[in-house]
């Protein structure tokens, strides 16, 4: 009369494997491409730095142009900080492969350098720009703390848009344990995160205006 | 991969094995499943009736009965249980114009219907015993269509399929939807030797296998569950007749809604505590069954609560972001903020609804032809019981565990 078929629960876990398996390697291909893009636009982005850094040891030999220095700079800040909405975009759907993680530090190693040099730029031309430097943690589970750089990133970006090239804005996660990140956290004596470093001595901790952060500008 | 991606991933895969297993029952058996058998000889059956209050039903549920085309149906037994309204009087009435029906009363209310079916069950003398509720009615054809299942000596018990009567409200519409969908399920369990419950409203036995059990558990809140497993630890077969039919009448206010599903859900937890000892023992019960309903109820639980947990952080994340964007004096929404690379797991998750959304058309497909008395599924009350009637399933499954654990099991 009527068989069971119990081979099907061999069957059924056959085809849930092979599904499954198919629906990971896509996922993990989709987030190695993801991965590559971002590769990419940073190996384009370390031939800027070692451009800039070849100018930069140009002006200290031939003396400093205030422009050529601060448009190199700004057009590199302004690159890597695009690449930096990209980037946080593809981590915030990256679940499997870990590739991103690696990107978002050499990429804060980059915006590090790019302080740097900034710095330097701003002691000598500090009335052509302003950097503006956004340290944040990236790895909060803080929801308070999430709401509170997700405000800040809003209000930086407005800035960004509205004030162009008078500001070089730098955003950098200050937790991924970076020697030379935490350097200048210690230098800058950050107390906490998220903060906003204005120029050299502005520290802005708790979330403010537009308006107000434009006021701290040149 | 964090732990929350790994604990999804491992839903998402549960999830998927129990759609391919029941899909793939399906396109293996779909010319089987309104197989039904002549009966070899005619088999005596009587049909035990537990009464309580049922006053507003009982009429037409015997009434039915008594139209039934089997020619082996000799004993209609209502068992009043101690009514305090006119249920034995109506019964009574019966008695008189038909011989076939006897009316019995237990001598106190015994507190549910597993002590009145007992008490009934004494008064039958025929090889098959049949339960049908008070307010339940078995098409004319019902008890014809399960009866051959019995040439299989085996063979313990036959299920019907439930339909719901009354659809005038928008939760009686949803649980007629939830009915054919659980019916279609369960026949697909039967393919597999793993029908886990022989439902109320019509459920025949064979006689030595009912005694072999000893009857229905008085303590359980779901005696029709906890006899179909005690006949599975038995090694006795249990079989449904997709095409035997049996209307009842489901509740369509919330209060007595979520009664019913607490009471289902206690004496679920009830029955897998009483047989925690068979698991990967006694056959498809132990190696299936308990494990299925652990899991599902497992899956339930935490899927709920991870999609909760991860809502309602989202939520207060962006609670928070308004608050302070209106305290700095910015945009609180932009669309550069719109992530437009959704990730792995949302697309593992639409993929598990969509094969959720086949899987129930592919069931309300197939009660189309049979629910003829009534027009097709509205579209509205089919997403109505996908997103949000299914929803509360972990919430009731919750505080059923909660009652369970409290002993709070008085209805």
């Amino acid at each position: 009369m009527l068989k069971s078929k119990k081979h099907v629960f061999w069957e059924a876990l056959f085809v849930t494997v092979i599904v499954f398996i198919t629906g990971l390697l896509i996922g993990i291909s989709f987030e190695k491409h993801q991965s590559d893009i971002i590769e990419n636009y940073y190996a384009q982005s370390e031939v800027s730095l070692v451009d800039i850094m070849v100018l930069q040891k140009l002006s200290d030999i031939e003396g400093y142009d205030c422009d050529v220095l601060i448009n190199a700079n700004m057009e590199f800040a302004d690159k890597i900080y695009f690449e930096a909405l990209l980037l946080q975009e593809y981590e915030s759907a990256s679940r499997i492969v870990d590739d991103l993680v690696l990107s978002h530090k050499k990429y804060d190693l980059l915006r590090t350098f790019v302080w740097a040099n900034a710095l330097k730029i701003f002691e000598k031309c500090s009335e052509d720009f302003t950097p503006v430097i956004y340290l944040y943690e990236q790895n909060t589970e803080d929801l308070a703390k999430k709401a509170t750089q997700k405000v800040w990133s809003r209000i930086l970006e407005d800035l960004k848009y509205k004030k162009g090239n008078e500001i070089i804005l730098l955003p950098i996660a200050a937790d991924n344990n970076l020697s030379s990140v935490n350097a200048f956290v210690n230098q800058f004596e950050i107390k906490s995160l998220p903060c906003v470093v204005v120029g050299k001595d502005v520290i802005l901790y708790e979330l403010t205006s537009e308006e107000a952060i434009e006021s701290y500008l040149n | 991969m964090d732990f929350f991606t790994i604990l999804y991933l491992s839903l998402i895969f549960i999830g998927f094995y129990y759609f391919f297993l029941f899909i793939l029952i399906y396109f293996q058996n779909r010319k089987h499943m309104f197989e039904y058998f002549k009966p070899l000889k005619e088999y005596s059956l009587s049909i035990v009736i537990p009464c309580f209050n049922g006053g507003e039903n009982i009429g037409r549920t015997i009434e039915n009965l008594l139209k039934s085309d089997y020619p082996g149906l000799k004993k209609i037994i209502i068992v009043d249980d101690c009514s305090t309204d006119n249920s034995y009087e109506i019964a009574k009435d019966f008695e008189k114009k038909d011989k076939r029906v006897l009316v019995v009363q237990t001598p106190k209310n015994t507190g549910g219907a597993a002590g009145a079916k007992n008490f009934g069950a004494q008064f039958v003398k025929t090889e098959l015993i049949g339960f049908t509720d008070d307010d339940s009615y078995p098409s004319k054809d019902a008890i014809s269509k399960m009866v051959g299942f019995f040439n299989d000596e085996k063979v313990g018990a036959v299920t019907s399929r439930v339909l719901v009567r009354n659809r005038d409200k928008l939760l009686a519409r949803v649980q007629s939807i939830e009915y054919k969908v659980i019916a279609f399920t369960r026949k697909l369990f039967g393919f597999i030797d793993s029908i886990y419950v022989t439902n109320g409203p019509l459920s025949i036995y064979r006689k030595k296998a009912f005694d072999n059990v000893k009857g229905f558990d008085e303590k359980n809140l779901t005696e029709d569950i906890e006899i179909t497993w005690h006949f599975i630890a038995k090694a006795w077969k249990v079989h449904m007749a997709l095409n035997a039919l049996v209307y009842t009448v489901v509740p369509h206010k919330f209060k007595p809604w979520l009664n019913q599903r607490l009471r289902w859900n206690v004496g679920g937890i009830q029955t897998l505590d009483k047989y925690k000892k068979s698991v990967f023992k006694c056959g498809m019960l132990g190696f299936f069954i308990m494990p299925y309903f652990f899991v599902a109820w497992v899956l339930a639980i935490f899927g709920l609560g991870f999609v909760i947990y991860r809502f309602s952080r989202y939520l207060f994340v962006q609670y928070l972001a308004t608050t302070y964007s209106i305290e700095a004096q910015t945009a609180v929404i932009r669309f550069s903020e719109l992530n437009l690379s959704p990730t792995i797991l949302f697309f593992f998750g639409v993929v598990l609804i969509a094969l959720g959304i086949f899987y129930n058309f592919t069931a309300l497909a197939y009660s189309r032809k049979e629910d003829k008395e009534f027009k097709g599924e509205n579209i509205t009350n089919v997403v109505t019981y996908m997103f949000i009637y299914l929803l509360f399933y972990p919430i009731v499954l919750v505080t059923s565990i909660y009652k369970f654990l409290t002993k709070n099991q008085t209805w």
